[in-house]
């Protein structure tokens, strides 16, 4: 080839691309498909280190030394199909895990989503199966999410279980007025044997839930009732709003009737009360200039412990562990841990809470990272829990996280109790 | 010939009368509407691959499903990478939500986040018409170019004041400048690559952003496959999000 005509394809073949860069405007993914396929690998460490002082650690010390740490390893794999043809689609996700706490290891192996959706049109649906159901606007509570499940809002995109539902949904929009649309969700909630919502009563129990959801003046509203043979009639209200265009507000209400609650007082009699609980929660977001986020909320459960009965159920434990240390009765820390449950069940026990979380990405102009802190805190007795955290995700679909969780307070107090004196962890996620 | 007179002015004042109304310069409003429709036709669905291009050159992907309908609903769907696919927002007027679907059931967001990073935010994701969310607030010419004044018609609005330089022939954007009320230009949005994308829709098919903000990053938005697409309005509910990937 001569040479000059070397050069000038060399010259023309640059010329195209001096000063503008070219972009592939073919997207292949625009070919949709009848089915889709994913898998979520996950791999999670933790560290405890121990408060050897705590409530909770000197009463698990009775079924043997744990010693001042601890590892902790878990393994998940999450495989997600869903196949779709005219109006009916099947899906099914499923979590398989390995966790090794130091004292035992096991695997387990649960169906979290498995269900048959029939929508003949975008103004009905039909589910029938497991699907996941999360009621509320509240970030780190739902006190309206009556048949939610519990969550980490520090690890808001873990997968949760379903519940067994036979569901439907009925929607509808409006033209012009203050009223925009409205949806209507009821679903059938069985109880069957162990497979099918054996935490909602008993076996052969029907409960129900009904949500009436408005977009009244660019207000989302929801009306929440709940029912069932061993379930309090619970009614709840939760709204959200946009003020501007960095901040949000929203509130959630619940309130159930005739409520079981335990109560255990210093000398570790236990009293079951009937209680007409009112929760609430009231919180906001707000994105500054910088990219931060902030998020506040102040949740109130009317069904909580007060500070003095906290310190009760302290007393009692502490006093039932100094009597196995000086006799050697096993009994009473035996009985402790069993009329403590009640308490330890719950994810947080007490009356009146702040959550106050802070994300910023890439700070430090450091790629990828968004950093956060979070800080949930007992307002009746002044403990809290501090946690910073990073996410970095390095590559597309991999994501590592930590955290480190440190409860501060002393002893008495909710999370001056807490049997970690710190917990580190480490997460990392790969998804295809 | 007295008979042929008045009815020849009338025949003349007919066939001038249009000729002249054309030849009226569109006023600031008329620009505007032209750019919103040229930009997006009607109710639609089409698909948009969002690059952020990071200081380094590294380059993330994101490629997302479009659907609007009337002048203030828009539906997007992840669908690549596998970490986002399966998320989807909504837009209706000045309301916005995400819906994870591990995180299962959508939350209220606001326009001066971003759902995928960069230096789009979800207003420049979920973008209504500029004639929704802006007034004219002056029009000139610069460089052989229409250039708009833009003010937002409300708070919500993520930007306070636009300037938008729009090629006077086929009446699409060139670049646009967006500053925030206090007057710091927030980001600056270049257009290029007119082509048919689809549809019949020939416009920019190419968006590329950067920010004094973000120095050093650039995003670039691309957009294919326009389709004219009717949906019902209730596809473009909170309630129907989880399900919206069903109408692909």
């Amino acid at each position: 080839m001569p040479v000059w005509i070397l050069v000038a394809v060399l010259v023309l073949g640059t010329a195209g691309t001096v000063g503008a860069e070219t972009y592939d405007f073919a997207i292949a993914e625009a070919a949709p498909k009848p089915y889709e396929i994913g898998v979520r690998l996950e791999a999670r460490y933790l560290h405890h280190r121990y408060d050897r002082d705590s409530a909770k650690y000197r009463l698990d010390a009775l079924r043997g030394d744990p010693g001042a740490e601890a590892r902790e390893w878990h393994g998940v794999v999450e495989p997600m199909f869903s196949y779709r043809r005219g109006m009916v689609k099947a899906a099914l996700v499923t979590h398989h895990a390995y966790v090794d706490d130091g004292l035992q290891a096991g695997t387990s192996d649960d169906v979290y989503e498995g269900y048959v959706s029939l929508t003949p049109s975008p103004r009905f649906t039909l589910d029938l199966g497991k699907r996941s159901v999360l009621w509320g606007k509240g970030y780190a509570w739902n006190p309206a999410g009556f048949v939610n499940r519990p969550r980490d809002p520090d690890d808001a995109t873990q997968n949760l279980e379903g519940r067994v539902v036979a569901g439907v949904d009925l929607i509808q929009s409006f033209a012009g007025g203050s009223l925009t649309n409205m949806g209507l969700t009821a679903l059938v909630l069985p109880v069957i044997d162990d497979w099918a919502n054996p935490e909602m009563g008993a076996d052969g129990d029907v409960n129900w839930a009904v949500k009436l959801y408005l977009l009244w003046h660019d207000t989302d509203i929801d009306l929440i009732w709940f029912d069932g043979p061993s379930q309090p009639l619970s009614l709840g209200f939760d709204f959200s709003k946009n003020l501007a265009e960095n901040i949000e507000v929203h509130g959630e209400l619940g309130w159930r009737r005739d409520a079981v609650r335990t109560v255990v007082d210093a000398r570790g009699q236990v009293r079951l009360e009937r209680i007409d609980p009112l929760d609430w929660l009231l919180g906001m977001r707000y994105l500054n200039a910088w990219d931060t986020t902030f998020i506040v909320e102040y949740y109130h459960r009317g069904s909580g412990y007060r500070r003095d009965q906290l310190e009760d159920l302290f007393a009692f434990q502490a006093a039932a562990v100094e009597r196995w240390r000086t006799t050697g009765e096993a009994a009473s820390v035996s009985r402790a841990r069993q009329v403590t449950e009640a308490y330890f069940s719950q994810r947080n026990p007490g009356r009146d809470y702040g959550y106050f979380k802070v994300f910023q990405k890439e700070p430090f102009d450091l790629l990828y990272v968004t950093s956060w802190i979070a800080m949930l805190a007992n307002l009746q007795d002044g403990s809290f829990n501090v946690q910073p955290g990073l996410t970095w995700t390095p590559l597309t679909n991999l994501e590592l996280n930590f955290r480190v969780a440190i409860p501060v307070g002393p002893a008495g107090t909710e999370f001056g109790e807490k049997p970690d004196a710190v917990r580190p962890e480490v997460w990392v996620r790969y998804y295809f | 010939m007295q008979k042929i007179l008045p009815s020849a002015l009338v025949w003349l004042v007919l066939f001038l009368a249009p000729a002249a109304a054309l030849a009226e310069p569109l006023t600031g409003e008329q620009v505007l509407k032209q750019v919103d429709r040229n930009l997006e036709p009607g109710n639609l669905e089409m698909y948009r691959k969002i690059i952020n291009i990071e200081p380094d050159g590294k380059r993330k992907e994101y490629v997302l499903w479009f659907l609007r309908k009337d002048k203030d609903k828009v539906v997007t769907l992840f669908i690549s990478p596998a970490s986002e696919a399966g998320r989807a927002t909504l837009r209706l007027g000045d309301n916005m939500w995400l819906y994870i679907p591990n995180v299962g059931k959508p939350i209220r967001i606001t326009s001066m986040q971003s759902v995928v990073g960069g230096v789009f935010n979800n207003a420049d994701i979920m973008r209504l018409d500029y004639s929704e969310e802006y007034a004219v607030a002056g029009m000139g010419e610069a460089d052989g170019q229409i250039l708009l004044e833009l003010k937002a018609r409300s708070g919500a609005v993520a930007y306070d004041r636009l300037q938008m330089r729009v090629d006077k022939a086929r009446l699409v954007p060139v670049r646009i400048d967006c500053f925030a009320a206090t007057g710091m230009l927030i980001k600056t949005l270049h257009f290029s690559d007119i082509k048919d994308i689809g549809g019949g829709a020939v416009r920019p098919a190419v968006m590329e952003t950067e920010s004094p903000l973000y120095k050093g990053y650039k995003s670039v938005m691309v957009s294919a496959n326009l389709k004219l697409r009717e949906l019902p309005d209730e596809v473009f509910t909170l309630n129907y999000l989880p399900r919206v990937k069903d109408l692909r």
